[in-house]
């Protein structure tokens, strides 16, 4: 074991001594293991325990690593883990490796993975395959680093020996290695077909990396290999999906969570043409036909009695609320600390001044474009399936299929599409929509394509729970800020999410309380902790996870304690982050950009500020609005956004997810709002649950920094500082503060008018 | 059965006259570029031409095309080359992509009539399409780029 110094990033990278064998016989290469910090440390791929693929080296492919293969043709296949929803690492995780590889990306095709294989998984999901939480970039692009180098070492060695040339008077240019003295050329293929390659090379050294002067692709804006599809209709989603033989199916479920189907009069069903079978499964009806139309029209003509004893009947909107509210500000009730630093307890007995306020969110659904959909066939004997789905999750895709036909995950083939939003909706490891298709498909013994309707999407949605927070802060006589205690009154996300996820990770649920910890400012007492409440319906991780409500608690919290100190909000933030280099120069580069505090904001409007951050990525931005005050409605005329994510591979691309960002935080805190009434969803389609329109979005000034941080994903960037810039905005404009999610024009006016 | 042109291309479709356009075109046709995300003519992801005007397929029977002619994203152009599919790529356009063969038929629709649309002119025009990933701005940038004919 040695250990690698590379001049470009701050931290420590250990990779294992690299002799070939050694490295064929274990190699994973390096794995990178993620604090609740979010700090790299690396380890060998001895300790990942899973990394034991002999490599493949045959005449016609040479697989140095498990990551990549070399073709004699010049070809290079790399592997990918994740999956595509358009946030672009389909594209550009394997990218970095053919960077350092050194190959010419027209010759690179990217391999999906389509099963559950932990060598290759995301270590912040228990390495199963996993595209979530804006990780892929982050945990993979030193993977894909280390890969890409190693691959190319071993090609200049084969050579080097070949040649009896000094391996660094080698330079590689595009798949083609020279010596320049002999005047010498080879292309990897032909290293590939016709060379012997070497049992050992050295340690990787500073010198075997690609400087960052020299990149061709890192930071140089390539289209994502996924655009042109996408503009011509040729991308392949789960929804397009044909198989041979294949019968459609619809599917009814019951409007109360948990409620079965007592009886289905399906006669008239039945009898529409094209309607093959009506399956009462009791939790859910299958309407199975020739075509999409006849099962739509057989589903509406279905008549259900459902069973009425599910405690779900029990919940309102309303009374959830403010159940969530009571436990929130009830001291006496105690839950898991998610996060900690310094006493708490004993910052605030001895403070000089408490300031204190409630917060709550109520639930929003996903939304993604494509509504779910799965096609799978499973096997005669019922014991083996093929599937195909837009999932985010190899991994939990295979393991909850398996579970559900009763069977082992070999027997369950996964083709993973490209998905039409996911935002944390497919994540799940029972994913209901697989388990419809299989489960009718094992009824019926043919393979079956299940598409749910827009309504069965947002009636049966996995929402973003309601939430209540409950905000504490202390002051010393001097006004410093000395204790800050955030409560979050809110169910657990991981036990219905995935529970094997939560067998690792209970009690804390990094779903519910990510962002409630305290990373960019200096508080030196601070805890986090979870209020857990009963779930009152259905929920799920939903963009940004919790980010979304608990920073909008801390942001527009650390503007009331601005306001009680008397102090600008923005000088009041620089001045909480001076600890934190990275957030001030994000701070001071929004400060400019914005001028705040030295523009006119024109008659009527009003500017807020608030920042964010997801895991190490962090990102602050100014709204500017008004408000019509006899509908309440907010009118966001202009965002300036400054994310910082460490090295970007694609800066437009990242810029474009900063902006998407804005815009999905500026539907769900202006429009959103998902109520439910004696359990039952009250939204159905867009119309009752409006998302933001092309007029309705703002003049954005978006600007990602650029630095040699290490990578940390550009997916999240923008959202949760939304609801809280537009909240302490609407304070400077009225004088009054609504401490609730969303802010509809309905919900602003009654709370103005309150 | 139902007969009308696809594409340029004459098709008979056995199906009930009441079935929506877009599963005749989805399903049983299998061009797929033409999405289904509402059902309810509020998202546009289901947008084709009809004799050149824009039409929600979810909520169009089949019927109403009978005998006429309907372009679908796999009609636009002939090598996945119109100016708007050129400008896409170039800005980059597409996230999940889901909405954006919907975007891009409606698109077309309004540089056949107005070939040089002011930014309000586009987005007046384009408000009936719905995009979850946010990618309006671009959309924006790529119509004025295809109308300048710099794509
Ligand atoms: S699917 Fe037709 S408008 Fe949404
Ligand atoms: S690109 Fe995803 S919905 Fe528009």
């Amino acid at each position: 074991m040695t250990t690698l110094h590379k001049s470009k990033s701050s931290e420590q990278t250990t990779t294992p001594a690299l002799t070939r064998r050694d490295f064929l016989n274990r190699s994973a290469g390096v794995t990178f293991m993620i604090g609740a910090g979010g700090v790299i440390s690396a380890c060998s791929s001895e300790d990942a325990a899973t990394s034991t693929a002999p490599p493949v080296v045959s005449s016609n492919s040479y697989t140095p690593n498990i990551w990549v293969t070399i073709f004699p043709d010049n070809t290079v296949e790399i592997k990918y883990s994740g999956t595509e929803m358009g946030q672009g690492s389909s594209t550009h995780t394997p990218m970095i490796l053919a960077e350092y590889l050194d190959v010419d990306w027209q010759n690179v095709k990217v391999d999906t993975m389509t099963t559950h294989d932990q060598r290759y998984g995301n270590p912040f999901f228990q390495n199963n395959l996993y595209t979530a939480g804006s990780t892929m970039i982050m945990v993979f692009s030193e993977k894909m680093k280390v890969a890409g180098v190693q691959a190319r070492k071993f090609l200049l060695y084969a050579v080097a020996e070949d040649w009896g040339v000094p391996v660094n008077e080698l330079t590689t240019d595009l798949g083609v290695v020279s010596h320049a003295a002999s005047a010498r050329t080879i292309s990897y293929g032909d290293i590939v077909a016709t060379l012997s390659l070497p049992t050992e090379v050295a340690e990787l050294e500073e010198s075997d990396y690609i400087p960052a002067a020299e990149f061709r692709y890192i930071g140089k804006d390539l289209i994502r290999d996924d655009v042109a599809d996408k503009s011509t209709g040729k991308a392949h989603y789960g929804m397009d999906v044909q198989v041979e033989g294949m019968s459609y199916a619809a599917v009814v479920r019951a409007p109360v969570e948990d409620e079965t189907a007592l009886s289905v009069d399906d006669a008239e069903a039945l009898a529409v043409q094209g309607v093959t079978n009506i399956i009462n499964m009791g939790h859910m009806i299958a309407i199975v036909g020739d075509s999409v139309e006849a099962t739509k029209w057989g589903k509406a003509k279905l008549n259900i009695s459902w069973s009425e004893t599910s405690r779900f009947r029990q919940s309102e909107s309303q009374a959830t609320l403010e159940q969530y509210k009571k436990a929130a500000t009830d001291l006496t009730i105690s839950g898991p600390v998610w996060n900690e630093t310094g006493d708490v307890k004993q910052a605030l007995d001895s403070a000089d001044q408490i300031v204190d306020a409630l917060y709550t969110s109520e639930p929003v659904y996903h939304a993604q474009m494509e509504p779910l959909n799965a096609t799978a066939h499973v096997a005669d004997d019922g014991l083996s399936a093929e599937i195909w789905v837009g999932t985010q999750t190899q991994s939990l895709s295979v393991l909850g299929a398996a579970e559900t036909l009763g069977t082992t995950i070999d027997k369950i083939t996964l083709h993973p599409l490209t998905m039409g939003g996911g935002f944390g909706r497919r994540s799940t490891l029972h994913q209901q929509y697989i388990d419809d298709a299989l489960l009718i498909s094992r009824a019926l013994k043919r393979p079956i394509k299940v598409i749910w309707s827009r309504e069965d999407d947002m009636e049966s949605g996995l929402f973003r729970t309601a939430t209540a927070q409950y905000m504490r802060a202390g002051f010393d006589a001097d006004g410093n800020l000395t204790a800050m205690h955030h409560r979050v009154s809110a169910p657990n996300n991981l036990p219905t999410m995935n529970p094997l996820r939560w067998a690792d990770a209970a009690p804390k649920d990094v779903i519910t309380m990510l962002g409630s910890e305290s990373t960019t400012y200096d508080i030196p007492n601070h805890q986090a902790e979870h209020v857990v409440q009963e779930r009152e319906a259905r929920v799920c991780a939903w963009r940004g996870v919790g980010t979304s409500y608990t920073k909008f608690a801390v942001e527009c919290f650390i503007d009331e304690l601005a306001e009680h100190l008397e102090l600008d909000p923005m000088e009041y933030r620089l001045q909480l982050c001076h600890n934190n280099s990275r957030m001030s120069n994000v701070l001071n580069e929004l400060k400019a950009m914005s001028a705040w505090g030295e523009a006119t904001v024109p008659e009527g409007r009003a500017r807020g500020v608030a920042i964010s951050g997801y895991s190490r990525s962090l990102s602050a931005g100014v709204v500017e609005i008004s408000l019509e005050p006899s509908t309440g409605k907010i009118t966001v005329h202009k965002v300036w956004a400054v994310g910082e994510a460490g090295l970007i591979v694609a800066p437009k691309n990242a810029t474009a997810q900063l902006e998407g960002n804005i815009i999905f935080g500026l539907s769900s805190v202006l429009r959103e709002r998902i109520t439910i009434e004696a359990g039952v969803v009250q939204q159905a389609n867009f119309n009752t649950y409006p998302i933001l329109r092309m007029s309705e979005v703002p003049e954005l000034d978006c600007k990602v920094l650029l630095t040699e941080h290490p990578s940390s994903g550009c997916g999240e960037l923008g959202l949760a500082m939304i609801g809280p810039a537009i909240a302490n905005a609407l304070v400077d404009l009225t004088g009054k503060r609504i401490r609730h999610l969303p802010l509809t024009p309905e919900i602003v006016k009654a709370k103005l008018n309150a | 059965m139902a007969s009308f042109k696809i594409n340029g291309e004459q098709v008979d479709v056995d199906v009930s006259p009441e079935t929506p356009l877009l599963w005749v075109i989805r399903e049983h046709l299998k061009l797929t570029g033409t999405k289904f995300g509402c059902g309810l003519a509020q998202c546009g992801a289901c947008n084709v031409h009809l004799n050149g005007d824009v039409i929600y397929a979810c909520v169009s029977p089949v019927s109403i095309v009978e005998g006429q002619e309907v372009t679908t994203i796999e009609g636009l152009s002939e090598d996945d080359d119109h100016p708007l599919q050129k400008a896409w790529i170039a800005e980059e356009v597409p996230q999940c992509g889901y909405c954006q063969s919907g975007q891009i038929m409606r698109a077309a629709n309004l540089l056949e009539n107005n070939s040089d649309p002011s930014r309000e002119e586009i987005v007046a025009h384009m408000n009936t399409n719905l995009c979850r990933c946010g990618t309006y701005p671009r959309i924006v940038k790529a119509i004025q780029l295809a109308a300048k004919g710099e794509a």
